[in-house]
C-alpha cells in the first residue's frame, strides 16, 4: 500500500486538476484537497482504503460543497475560472471508485499555471503549488523570499488567472507548440531557483532543487513529446546528478574539477543520456536546452575530470552563444577554451566581456590570469570578485585562492 | 467574458506619412480581426483617438481639480484607439489581438462588470 505522501506526491496534481475543474475556482479547490489529505492522514492508520485517489477526491468534493452552502452570497461572488461545459461535466461525472484510472487533466492546470500573461516567476511558483502541492514556505525557501510574500505572490497570481479569463483549456495545435516554450521556460526558471546562489550560508538548498526536477519531469511527462522538453529534462537531471558531490563535508563549493565522480547519480545521468541520443543525430536546430544538456553530458560521461573533451565543450559553446548572444555563455566559452587551449586563450575570449555587478567575470579572469603566471593583475581580479560575491561560501572560497597566489 | 483592447503605437503619426499600400495593409489587419472576433465572439465597440495633442486630462489632487493640455501618460507609446469585445476567455483575445496590425502595442484588459445605478 502506498504512503499517504506518496500519494500526495503522484496523485495531487491529478486530484487538483478535476476539482479545478469542476468548482472552477483554485481556491476552494486547494483548500478541499488540503482538508482531504488531512483528513486521510487521521483516519487511514493502519488500513488504507482500497483506492486512495478515489477516496481522496470523494473526501475533497464533499467538502467543496459544504464549504459553496457554507459561504456567504457575497463571497460566492468570486469570480469563476473560464472552463469549458463539457470538461466541467467531464470532471463532475468522473468517479474514480468505479475502478476506472483518474481522469488526467494535468496538461490543462500546467498550461494555465505557465500561461504568458503572467509573470514567469508567478508562473514557476503557481505551477509548483498547483501542479505539484509543494508547499508555501518551501516555494519561498526555493525562491529566497519570505513565506508571506510567497503567499502573497501566489494569491494574486491565482486572481490574475480567474479575473483575466485565463482558461482552463487545451489551445490548438499551432498554439499549443508555442505554449510549450513557455512552459519550458518556467519549468527551467524553477530549476535554477534552486541553484541560485544564496546571500546565506546555505550553498545549495537540495531539497527545493529536488521539487523542481520533479516539476520538470511532470511537464515532460503531460505535455506532448517533444525535442524541447527531451533536452530541458536531460539537463535538469544531468546538473542535478552532481548535487551530492557539490558541497564538501565543510559545507564549502566543491568545483566540478574536484568533485568525486563516485557520487555523482549514475542512474540519472543514464536516464538523460538516453533521452539526448536520439536528439544528437537530429535534423532539427539546437535548442539551448539542447546545447546546455550536451555541455552537461560531456562532462558526466568524462571518468575524470583530466579526460574531459574541453575541445568539444569549447564548440558547443560557440554554438550557444551564437543562439544566445549571452556574455555569461561567453565567459563559460572562456573556460572551456582555456582548458582545451591554454589561459591565454581563455583570457582571449574575455576581452570585451562586459558584465556589469558579477563576480564571476573578475574571478575567472582571475584564475585565468593566476595560470597564465600574471600573479599581479590576478590578485586585483581576486580582489574586484570579493568585492562583488555576496555569498558566503563563495567568498571563502575566492580568499582562499588568493592566498595561494602569495602576497608578493 | 468583455475585454478592452488598447492600441498603443510608438509612432503615431506614422499613418500620415504611410503610402496607400502601407494604409491598405493596417485596414486589412483590422478586417482579419473583426472577421475573427465574430466568429468566436462579438466586438461591442471600438473608436480611433484623434492625436494625444488633441488631448485633455482632469486630475483631482487633495480635493483640487486641475485641467491641463495632453494625454494622462506620457509615455513613449500612446494610445490610438480602442477596441471593445466580448469573447470567450483571454486565450481567445490573445489570438485575436495578434491579428492587428504589428505597429500597436496591444493591451488586453477584462471588463469589470459594473451593476446598473
Amino acid at each position: 500500500m502506498p504512503r499517504l505522501d506518496e500519494v500526495w506526491r503522484d496523485q495531487w496534481g491529478r486530484l487538483l486538476a478535476l476539482l479545478v475543474a469542476q468548482f472552477r475556482r483554485l481556491d476552494l479547490a486547494e483548500d478541499a484537497l488540503a482538508e482531504a489529505f488531512e483528513a486521510a492522514a487521521r483516519s487511514w492508520g493502519e488500513e488504507p482504503p482500497a483506492n486512495p485517489p478515489a477516496w481522496l477526491l470523494t473526501a475533497a468534493r464533499r467538502r467543496a460543497v459544504d464549504r459553496l452552502r457554507a459561504e456567504a452570497v457575497a463571497a460566492r461572488k468570486q469570480p469563476l475560472l473560464v472552463v469549458d461545459a463539457r470538461t466541467q461535466q467531464e470532471a463532475e461525472r468522473h468517479m474514480a471508485d468505479t475502478g476506472e484510472p483518474l481522469l488526467d487533466q494535468r496538461l490543462r492546470l500546467v498550461l494555465m499555471c505557465a500561461h504568458p500573461s503572467l509573470a514567469p516567476e508567478s508562473a514557476a511558483a503557481l505551477s509548483l503549488r498547483l501542479v505539484l502541492g509543494v508547499p508555501t514556505e518551501d516555494i519561498a525557501r526555493l525562491f529566497l523570499v519570505q513565506p508571506a510574500t510567497m503567499a502573497a505572490r501566489l494569491t494574486r497570481a491565482r486572481k490574475k488567472l480567474a479575473l483575466a479569463g485565463v482558461p482552463f483549456a487545451l489551445p490548438d495545435e499551432a498554439t499549443l507548440a508555442e505554449r510549450v516554450e513557455v512552459v519550458a521556460r518556467v519549468g527551467y526558471l524553477a530549476f535554477t531557483a534552486g541553484y541560485a546562489p544564496t546571500s546565506g550560508p546555505d550553498l545549495l538548498r537540495v531539497d527545493a532543487a529536488d521539487d523542481a526536477v520533479r516539476l520538470v519531469r511532470v511537464l515532460h511527462e503531460v505535455l506532448p513529446r517533444g525535442a524541447l522538453l527531451d533536452s530541458l529534462l536531460a539537463l535538469v537531471l544531468l546538473q542535478h546528478s552532481r548535487r551530492d558531490a557539490r558541497v564538501g563535508p565543510d559545507g564549502g563549493l566543491v568545483l566540478l574539477p574536484d568533485q568525486d565522480r563516485s557520487r555523482w547519480r549514475q542512474d540519472e545521468i543514464a536516464e538523460a543520456l538516453a533521452l539526448l541520443t536520439p536528439l544528437v543525430s537530429s535534423a532539427d536546430p539546437a535548442t539551448p536546452y539542447l546545447l546546455e544538456a550536451l555541455i552537461a553530458a560531456e562532462h558526466a560521461v568524462a571518468p575524470t575530470a583530466e579526460a574531459t573533451a574541453w575541445p568539444r565543450i569549447a564548440d558547443l559553446y560557440a554554438e550557444l552563444e551564437d543562439l544566445t548572444g549571452s556574455p555569461v555563455v561567453r565567459l563559460n566559452r572562456a573556460v572551456a577554451v582555456a582548458e582545451a587551449h591554454g589561459a591565454p586563450a581563455g583570457l582571449a575570449v574575455l576581452e570585451g566581456v562586459d558584465l556589469p555587478g558579477n563576480h564571476r567575470l573578475p574571478a575567472v579572469r582571475a584564475e585565468l590570469l593566476a595560470r597564465a603566471g600574471r600573479p599581479q593583475e590576478a590578485r586585483a581580479a581576486f580582489d574586484e570578485a570579493l568585492a562583488l560575491s555576496g555569498n558566503d561560501v563563495e567568498r571563502r572560497f575566492l580568499s582562499a585562492r588568493r592566498a595561494a597566489l602569495g602576497n608578493a | 467574458m468583455r475585454y478592452v483592447l488598447l492600441l498603443a503605437e510608438v509612432d503615431p503619426s506614422a499613418w500620415d506619412r504611410a503610402t496607400e499600400g502601407g494604409r491598405q495593409g493596417v485596414l486589412a489587419a483590422h478586417r482579419a480581426f473583426d472577421e475573427a472576433v465574430a466568429q468566436r465572439g462579438k466586438i461591442l465597440g471600438g473608436e480611433a483617438l484623434d492625436r494625444t495633442d488633441t488631448a485633455t486630462t482632469l486630475r483631482t489632487v487633495d480635493g483640487v481639480t486641475t485641467v491641463t493640455d495632453g494625454p494622462f501618460a506620457e509615455t513613449a507609446e500612446q494610445v490610438g484607439g480602442f477596441y471593445v469585445v466580448d469573447l470567450p476567455d483571454l486565450d481567445a483575445a490573445i489570438e485575436t489581438a495578434r491579428l492587428l496590425p504589428p505597429r500597436y502595442t496591444v493591451e488586453i484588459r477584462p471588463v469589470v462588470p459594473v451593476e446598473p445605478y
